[in-house]
């Protein structure tokens, strides 16, 4: 059975909304810095609850932030 | 690098420089069964002793460092801690009860029903050791690797 991947579109969206620095998207999300990194890299699932507040930090819903790929 | 990684690379410093120093004492005052030699007894306490008084504070330094500058520790580093708490308490299990057959089978082979009353307490400080090593190995690996939350 394939593994499922659970890919994002963080660095976009932060480019998207004036370069958002990730120090800044970590303050804004609560989480560290090295999170939102390993995030960008793929190397990082993370909670719903946090999946929402990042969500939530750019304006958009979850699933135009996180992506479900089989 | 986040708070907790520089915790763990502490960690590994402190026990990894205890491992050499008992290595090291080992290999000038003889094997582990001349236990009993005083200085040798006293070294290795004192070792254990510093790596203790090391752990206090480092967890203290920590406690200071993210109350004053602020960092924190997010759920990807409890989740790698959780992970890597695992792994570690797995690891010294084993190593536990490795040495606890090879005392048993040295001492039976050797014809005797005893033992050194230090042995026991060696073997809780090398476990507890083990523990604290490969929780420091296993975070700092698992900072390198794809973690999920769950």
């Amino acid at each position: 059975m394939p593994r499922a991947r659970i890919g994002n579109r963080i660095r976009r969206l932060r480019f998207e909304r004036g370069e958002m620095t990730q120090e800044e998207l970590a303050a804004r999300a609560g989480c560290t810095r090295q999170t939102i990194i390993a995030l960008e890299q793929g190397k990082y699932v993370p909670s719903i609850e946090l999946a929402f507040k990042i969500a939530r930090t750019f304006g958009v819903t979850l699933e135009e932030v996180f992506q479900y790929e089989e | 690098m986040s708070i907790s990684q520089k915790t763990a690379w502490a960690q590994l410093g402190i026990f990894g420089a205890l491992v050499i120093g008992w290595v090291v004492l080992f290999a000038v005052e003889g094997t582990i069964f001349y236990w009993q030699d005083e200085t040798m007894m006293m070294a290795f306490y004192w070792l254990c002793a510093a790596a203790f008084a090391g752990l206090v504070v480092m967890n203290v330094t920590a406690v200071i460092v993210k109350s004053r500058t602020g960092a924190i520790t997010d759920e990807r580093d409890r989740a790698i801690f959780r992970r890597a708490s695992l792994w570690a308490t797995g690891t010294s299990y084993s190593v536990v009860v490795a040495l606890l057959l090879v005392l048993a089978i040295y001492y039976m082979n050797d014809g005797s029903d005893v033992i050194s009353v230090y042995f026991p307490l060696l073997i809780v400080i090398v476990g507890g050791v083990t523990l604290l090593l490969t929780q420091a190995v296993a975070a700092l690996l698992l900072y390198g690797r794809k973690v999920n939350h769950a």
